[in-house]
């Protein structure tokens, strides 16, 4: 045996790969946790965490406010899907009120840099998720280096860390189609561009009809994808449970599936992003909250940040879920309305799962990730609007339910985290593009409904051609404008 | 005698037993092969905290063997060894990647290898085979409470005691099958024992507080749920495999600490246990796993454990102060003085053999046949933590535990934390139980002086 010193036992995880991600920047426990895998397994942590962060206490000198715990997911120890799907009705019942989500603190991030911001930027893009970060590559890659990504947390605090990495180009409209065509394309070979592997698993996407007018619109969709060269076509329960024999196939009548969707692991397309677009000059600032927009005869002139003030020639809005409260610093209303989406990880299982699967009506979404883990959500209709990312008993209930009602034979396979992240909500489901009509120089990058992850690439591509000077009818297609104008890009294949 | 079996061989446990203790006392040490190198790995914390010792158990995949009772006719397989756990070829992966695996530069040079990369990493991911069977839901339940008290060792049963005197209705949920936790293992002459736990057993059950043992805490979560919308809190526990559903006014969470592996090499051999884990199996289980002992370890926790060790029946090959073998040492510094303990000092460590036959601590070899380590138990803050509590990192305790104010009450108003979870183990336990059982009590408006 080789005389490796084991940090995190669960998975693995050695002391000298804590020092690489130390050396690498993952110098707080949260990123650490993403970087290496540590704290991921069955114990959650509860072995290793503490001597993670003895080491980057000492190693790298964190400040004693920034020596905390990563966040506490539940559950505490491993339980089985049977057991939350048997919990009574009355807590899967959600409350009237619903309960507020807790404020965050407004204090400057302890791990905020001591460096202070540049003074001016051509560019300044607020929010370091794949959408900004992508973008900044792109940008620096055309020649527009001076761009800054202010992000408020760590890489991957917000929905692209938080997504399930489903990536397929089964969409109903052309525009969507598209640009998730080139996006997992690009993925293919993202690890050749950017230097680092996102495990792109092409095991399809199969959507589940329970009823036979659901698979009529499923035809409708297949017929539009075989138009876009998608390999899409409608299978019989029969061939679905061929492709997931542990399926009980009384739950549905067939399906729709595409054997070139996949899933990726979504945290390295950001560092990939972020180094990449730091090696092409362009900045990419952690632990910055950005606190107000400086709009003067009708153009934005500055960002206002909790480390002082950038002035710049353009301000990308690229905040996801929180792309309405900053375009509200310049006085902008957007439509978008953010709702919490929650999910599950399950113990690694040896590898069963080839396609994501997803049942139409329920919003139950499920795939095995490349490290053996079940990982799925499901939509809820009775959750209010609101920026919240806590976790609660009666979604593992009801994902529980719902997982083991269409897969009787996951009931015992175990739980070992939930989370939440935010959708970014649009009323026709397409995203915010372009110009902001009145503020010059504000452009939107924003409404992506819990799929932008999967189209990042093309459309951060696309944007910097068009901030370039291209032209590119994708702008005034998806320009917010078109709420006013009565001109929806109605999307309907939005799961969770 | 208990039959069952391991991978198809026949084995004989005791009543009494859990899978990992019926293994350890016929002398298996290997329970799995780890899941990316495929290390031989055998149980560490014995007390279900750790990951080490997943096994398959009757068709259920990734059960802790330390936590699953012995039933007659079981079978137990080990996992993650698909040509057998003591010469799984898969072990080449150890030795490709000494230094550990950096999943995220490999291969990122060609689009083909990277193609085949991921499907050789996809093949070999995970750890349990699918469940054998399908299991329709187990029926769960909902309660309503006032105060819940988590964990049953000295600072959880105080909490419970003071609440209840005071007028509040508690119920008191413990993990394992006996109440007294850490108390049972006698590490600490000045902290309660066990016959403080008799003692004050006795007074739970005049004070009226409600007592659930085997009762696993899973979840602690803002009360989202119709049932019961004035009540603040929704606990979830496990008991046994079913989910309990508790809403209440207020939570105590006294849930103690974790024990730590120090990450030296070796530290994840078969044969390296905490230290608390093999005072648990001998006292509770009767079974040693070995005979020749070395302890390593920082602070107080060493000398308590080594001397516990001793008292319950083990012979101390060497006792090994190892601050400074990790950064940041915890604990309190060992003193000069435990001449019953002959204390050696090393900052270089490393386990040999499998199952562990030699601790190289400095420039001695010390044969042995198992290693303990005692380190000051990690807080377990995480159910606090969960509901929204804020903890910090202490390197006296080396680890996180949960902050409260005097009266135990943590940043979350309807939530309390005592004894270790909330850094205070040990003799301050039950005085902290105390304390955070009045103020819960105050808390939900018991009034009863």
């Amino acid at each position: 045996m080789n005389d490796k010193a084991i940090v995190c036992a669960c998975e693995d995880v050695t002391k000298r790969e804590l020092e690489g991600a130390i050396a690498h920047g993952h110098a707080d426990v949260e990123s650490m946790k993403r970087y290496t895998g540590l704290g991921t397994g069955p114990c959650q942590g509860k072995s290793c965490l503490a001597a993670a962060m003895r080491l980057c206490a000492d190693r790298a000198g964190l400040p004693p406010a920034a020596q905390v715990p990563f966040r506490a997911r539940p559950p505490l120890s491993p339980t089985s899907l049977a057991a939350f799907a048997g919990l009574p009705d009355e807590v899967v019942r959600r409350r009237e009120s619903p309960l507020q989500p807790p404020k965050g603190s407004m204090a400057a991030h302890p791990l905020q840099p001591r460096e202070p911001l540049p003074p001016h930027a051509r560019v300044v893009i607020v929010g370091g998720g794949i959408m900004g970060l992508a973008l900044a590559w792109n940008l620096a890659g055309g020649g527009e280096t001076d761009v800054l990504v202010l992000e408020r947390g760590y890489l991957c605090e917000g929905a692209s860390g938080r997504n399930g990495g489903g990536v397929r180009a089964q969409w109903t409209t052309a525009s969507h189609i598209e640009l998730a065509k080139e996006s997992i394309d690009f993925m293919a070979r993202f690890a050749q561009e950017l230097g680092i592997n996102v495990w792109l698993r092409r095991g399809g996407y199969l959507f589940l009809a329970g009823d036979e007018h659901t698979l009529r619109l499923l035809e409708n969709g297949a017929r539009l994808h075989r138009a876009h060269g998608l390999a899409t076509r409608i299978i019989g329960a029969g061939e679905a449970s061929e492709l997931v024999p542990e399926l009980d196939t009384g739950k549905f009548v067939g399906g729709s599936w595409n054997p070139d969707d996949g899933v990726v692991f979504p945290w390295p397309f950001l560092w990939g992003y972020a180094d990449g677009a730091r090696k092409r000059g362009a900045r990419v600032e952690t632990f910055t909250r950005v606190t107000g927009l400086t709009v003067e005869a009708g153009a934005v002139r500055a960002v206002r940040t909790d480390r002082g003030t950038v002035r710049a020639d353009r301000v990308v809005i690229a905040s996801g879920a929180w792309s309405p409260s900053v375009a509200a610093m310049a006085g902008v209303a957007l439509p978008n309305v953010p709702y919490r989406h929650e999910i599950v990880s399950s113990e690694p299982l040896k590898p069963f799962l080839g396609p994501l699967v997803t049942m139409m009506g329920t919003g139950l979404y499920f795939s095995q990730s490349m490290r053996g883990e079940i990982v799925g959500g499901m939509g809820d209709p009775a959750e209010p609007p609101g920026l919240n990312q806590t976790s609660s008993l009666r979604f593992l209930a009801r994902y529980a339910r719902a997982l083991t009602d269409l897969v009787p034979r996951l009931g015992q396979v175990k739980l070992l985290r939930q989370w939440a992240g935010c959708y970014d909500v649009t009323p026709d489901h397409s995203p915010i593009l372009g110009e902001t009509p009145g503020v010059r120089g504000l452009l939107q990058m924003s409404g992506f409904v819990g799929h932008g992850f999967m189209m990042a690439p093309a459309v951060a591509r696309r944007m910097a051609g068009w901030m370039g000077g291209a032209r590119d009818e994708l702008f005034e297609r998806f320009n917010v404008s078109r709420f006013a104008e009565g001109r929806f890009e109605k999307e309907t294949l939005i799961i969770g | 005698m208990l039959g069952f079996s391991l991978d198809g061989d026949r084995l004989e446990g005791r009543e009494g037993d859990t899978v990992a203790s019926a293994l350890l006392r016929a002398g298996v040490t290997t329970f799995t092969r780890s899941i990316k190198f495929h290390r031989p790995r055998g149980p560490f914390c014995l007390s279900g905290s750790c990951g080490q010792c997943l096994m398959r158990v009757d068709g259920v995949p990734s059960l802790p063997a330390c936590r699953v009772r012995l039933r007659e006719g079981m079978r137990c397989a080990r996992q993650n060894a698909p040509l057998g756990a003591e010469a799984d070829l898969l072990r080449a992966a150890d030795f490709l990647f000494p230094e550990g695996l950096d999943h995220h530069h490999l291969l990122v040079g060609s689009r083909l290898l990277g193609r085949v990369a991921l499907e050789v990493a996809r093949r070999l991911a995970g750890l349990g085979q699918l469940p054998d069977e399908a299991q329709p839901p187990l029926a769960g339940t909902l309660r309503k409470e006032q105060i819940v008290v988590v964990g049953g060792g000295p600072a959880g049963i105080s909490a419970a005691l003071a609440a209840a005197r005071r007028g509040a209705r508690v119920l008191l949920l413990e993990r394992d099958t006996r109440l007294g936790g850490a108390a049972l293992l006698g590490i600490d002459a000045d902290a309660p024992g066990a016959e403080w736990v008799d003692e004050h057993s006795h007074a739970l059950a005049s004070a009226d507080v409600e007592v659930v043992l085997d009762a696993e805490a899973i979840g602690l979560y803002p009360n989202d749920a119709a049932a019961a919308p004035g009540k603040p809190a929704l606990l979830a526990f496990r008991r046994p495999a079913a989910v309990v559903a508790v809403v209440a006014d207020a939570v105590v969470v006294a849930t103690g600490g974790v024990s730590q592996p120090l990450p030296f090499p070796g530290v994840d051999r078969p044969g390296v246990y905490a230290a608390r884990g093999l005072l648990a199996l001998a006292l509770h289980r009767g079974v040693r796993a070995g005979e020749r002992l070395c302890v390593v370890g920082e602070g107080s926790e060493l000398i308590g454990c080594a001397r516990a060790l001793r008292r319950a029946g083990y012979d101390l090959a060497r006792v090994v102060d190892a601050s400074g073998a990790w950064p940041l040492p915890s604990g309190s510094a060992v003193p000069e003085s435990a001449p019953d303990l002959a204390i050696l000092r090393a900052r270089e460590l490393r386990a040999r053999g499998n199952p562990v036959k030699e601790l190289r601590a400095g420039d001695e070899a010390i044969a042995c046949d198992a290693v303990a380590v005692a380190l000051p138990p990690a807080p377990l803050h995480e159910l606090a933590s969960e509901a929204g509590a804020q903890a910090r990192f202490s390197e006296e305790l080396g680890g996180f535990p949960v902050g409260t104010d005097a009266s135990g009450r943590t940043s979350v108003p309807w939530l309390f934390a005592a004894g270790r979870a909330a850094g205070a183990g040990g003799a301050r336990a039950a005085d902290s139980g105390t304390r955070a059982g009045v103020g819960a009590a105050d808390a939900v408006g018991a009034r009863r002086p």
